[in-house]
């Protein structure tokens, strides 16, 4: 699993921002990612499975399994919603 | 007839005509060897697109987009906005058209004075960050009142305008302030031009005071604007 190319990520405000490069999707729009979501683009931008995902995030939060899987669920499933994934 | 122009403090070559030819005028310098940007514009394509615009007008916009797309380059972008200039720093006022930006700058030069005020740019200001610090430049393209003056000011403040009942600002920050900023720049295509264009947002957004002003059509909201945009810039810059 694997994002498009095309994106910029960059922080802006303090903030992680992506933005498409143009030609990426239909439309023109700014994302705004927190720590944990830049921590999961920023794998799955050279490529990681979802499991590998999980596991990154156990090895760096404190958190439970059951938590980082759900967490990487609806990551993964927003990103398939706005056809991010390549 | 190819022309050298110095504009936003880059030499600028263009070839135009009409209303562009027009309004650079005030910008033209001597020819140089060599030059920061060339102009090129294609008004058939934009033309063929927005059949109801005149293909001058075209042209116009056509050269306007090249020379903006080109300035992500100097550290330099657009904002649509209507800038003017009071007591040594310039002051812009952003937002989507129709919204009553003119309208506003207006009620600063109606409340403090057509002398005191000036218009640097009434649509497309362009903005650089030189030696760590912002400034604003007229340019010719100013929208339809061809009202800009070819200087460069400090960056005193910018602020995103909306309509309301009453006149209030509020400092505004933040990715929302950033998403404001980019939604009324030119977007050009292509990672390196956005990847620029996000570097220089945050770098507006940690240097010059940015607002949310909810205002009137009048004069009473200029001096609500004016009063605490340059009380924070005079803090600010000195």
């Amino acid at each position: 699993m694997k994002l498009k190319d095309g994106f910029i990520l960059r922080t802006v405000a303090g903030e992680t921002v992506v933005l498409p490069a143009g030609g990426v999707t239909d439309f023109d729009m700014m994302i705004t990612l927190n720590d944990t979501g830049r921590f999961l683009w920023e794998r799955l931008s050279v490529g990681a499975e979802e499991t590998e995902l999980v596991s990154a995030l156990l090895a760096e939060y404190d958190v439970t399994e059951e938590v980082a899987a759900k967490s990487v669920a609806a990551f993964v499933a927003r990103l398939k919603e706005l056809d991010f994934l390549a | 007839m190819e022309r050298d122009y110095l504009i936003a403090g880059l030499r600028v070559r263009m070839d135009t005509y009409g209303r562009t030819a027009e309004q650079a005028q005030p910008y033209l310098t001597d020819t140089a060897e060599t030059v920061d940007v060339v102009i090129t514009s294609s008004p058939e394509t934009l033309h063929a697109k927005h059949p109801h615009l005149s293909l001058e007008d075209c042209e116009y916009l056509s050269t306007g987009a090249s020379f903006y797309r080109q300035l992500l380059q100097f550290q330099g972008m657009m904002l649509h906005a209507s800038a003017v200039v009071m007591d040594g720093y310039a002051y812009l006022f952003s937002a989507p058209c129709g919204t009553g930006k003119s309208t506003h700058t207006t009620m600063w030069r109606e409340a403090f004075g057509y002398d005191r005020v000036v218009m640097l740019n009434d649509d497309k200001p362009a903005l650089r960050l030189e030696n760590g610090r912002w400034y604003a430049y007229g340019t010719p393209w100013s929208g339809k009142t061809a009202q800009n003056t070819n200087i460069r000011v400090p960056l005193g403040g910018i602020c995103v305008l909306t309509r309301g009942q009453t006149n209030e600002i509020v400092p505004f920050g933040g990715t929302q302030a950033a998403l404001a900023i980019l939604e009324q720049t030119a977007r050009p295509a292509g990672m390196e031009c956005r990847g620029w264009m996000l570097e220089l947002v945050d770098s507006l957004l940690s240097t010059v005071p940015v607002w949310k002003l909810k205002c009137t059509p009048t004069q009473d909201a200029a001096r609500v604007s004016q009063k605490a945009m340059s009380d924070e810039a005079k803090k600010r810059f000195g």
